[in-house]
């Protein structure tokens, strides 16, 4: 595991950003698989705040998990506000987004985070969507074999 | 059917999930000065919109005209019109923007608000809006999403 100063092996900082509680269980679920992570932060979006202080909170979020390589927002459905306000910090931080966060995402993206973010988006992606199996279906057809 | 909307986050999740499929929508219409300028924004909004829905921001200025000329044959029954405060709202409709029932979403919560509603919070002026449009006879139709219940201790 990377030492806590960090400054020799840099890693892509990541920061869940869902509605309600969801990024937070989610990120606890990981730690269960994968032990304590380091920058990594969960913000759940609520309605009933405002949104300018929902940004500042996304915002400091991305900024504590950032060591100079960047940040990965993941966030849970493409179109919704945690998606869009993630989207509309682009400008100002290094940051990419990525939809319909998933626990085999979360795994894969916290443990390729020496990689470049480019890359690790990349990773996170296709891990997001392998995580996806008719696993019943899959089962059966082998039982037939 | 035609939707007008009242929520601070404009087109998000609630809008593009239930909404947009509930009503049929062909149109979304955001009028709201400040999206109106920013085109970043608006890109960023549209994104998840399909590609079967036009979507346009507009001043609450223009919204009349907007609205009117989003259809060659003039019928307004498959748009979707937010706004992001009540203060707009009656804006447009003191503007000579008519509608008769007027959908609250999402209002949020600040200090010296009073929750009417899981997701919306009145300030006084707020209130004062609202107030000002029902005696109008515009119907107020407190619902997030098109399944809850219309529900508001209003």
């Amino acid at each position: 595991m990377t030492a806590k100063s960090g400054n020799t092996k840099a890693m892509v900082g990541v920061v869940l950003v869902t509605h309600g509680t969801f990024g937070e269980s989610l990120l606890a679920a990981a730690e269960t698989v994968m032990g304590k992570q380091e920058n990594c932060l969960a913000i759940g979006v609520d309605v009933n705040k405002g949104v300018d202080e929902t940004m500042e909170s996304i915002r400091s979020a991305i900024q504590s998990v950032e060591q100079g390589k960047g940040v990965m927002a993941l966030t849970d459905l493409f179109g919704g506000s945690p998606t869009t306000m993630s989207l509309s910090l682009m400008k100002s931080e290094n940051l990419e987004v990525i939809t319909g966060v998933n626990l085999p995402m979360v795994v894969a993206t916290l443990q390729s985070r020496d990689m470049t973010l480019d890359a690790l988006a990349a990773t996170a992606e296709s891990a997001g969507q392998q995580g996806i199996k008719v696993a019943g279906a899959m089962l059966r057809k082998k039982a037939k074999k | 059917m035609l939707l007008v909307r009242i929520d601070n986050r404009l087109i998000h999740g609630q809008i593009i999930e239930t909404w947009l499929p509930y009503i049929g929508a062909k149109n979304v219409i955001v009028a709201n000065d400040e999206l109106a300028n920013d085109v970043l924004q608006q890109e960023i909004m549209s994104l998840a919109i399909p590609g079967t829905v036009e979507s346009s921001f507009v001043t609450v200025e223009t919204l009349t005209e907007a609205v009117n000329g989003s259809r060659s044959d003039g019928s307004t029954d498959d748009i979707i019109i937010l706004f992001s405060s009540c203060a707009d709202a009656k804006r447009a409709f003191d503007s000579g923007f008519d509608f008769s029932v007027l959908n609250i979403g999402n209002v949020h919560y600040s200090p010296g608000k009073k929750q009417v509603s899981p997701s919306v919070a009145l300030s006084d002026e707020d209130e004062t809006c609202l107030r000002h449009l029902n005696r109008k006879g515009v119907e107020l139709d407190f619902r997030c999403v098109p399944n809850d219940p219309i529900q508001a201790r209003f």
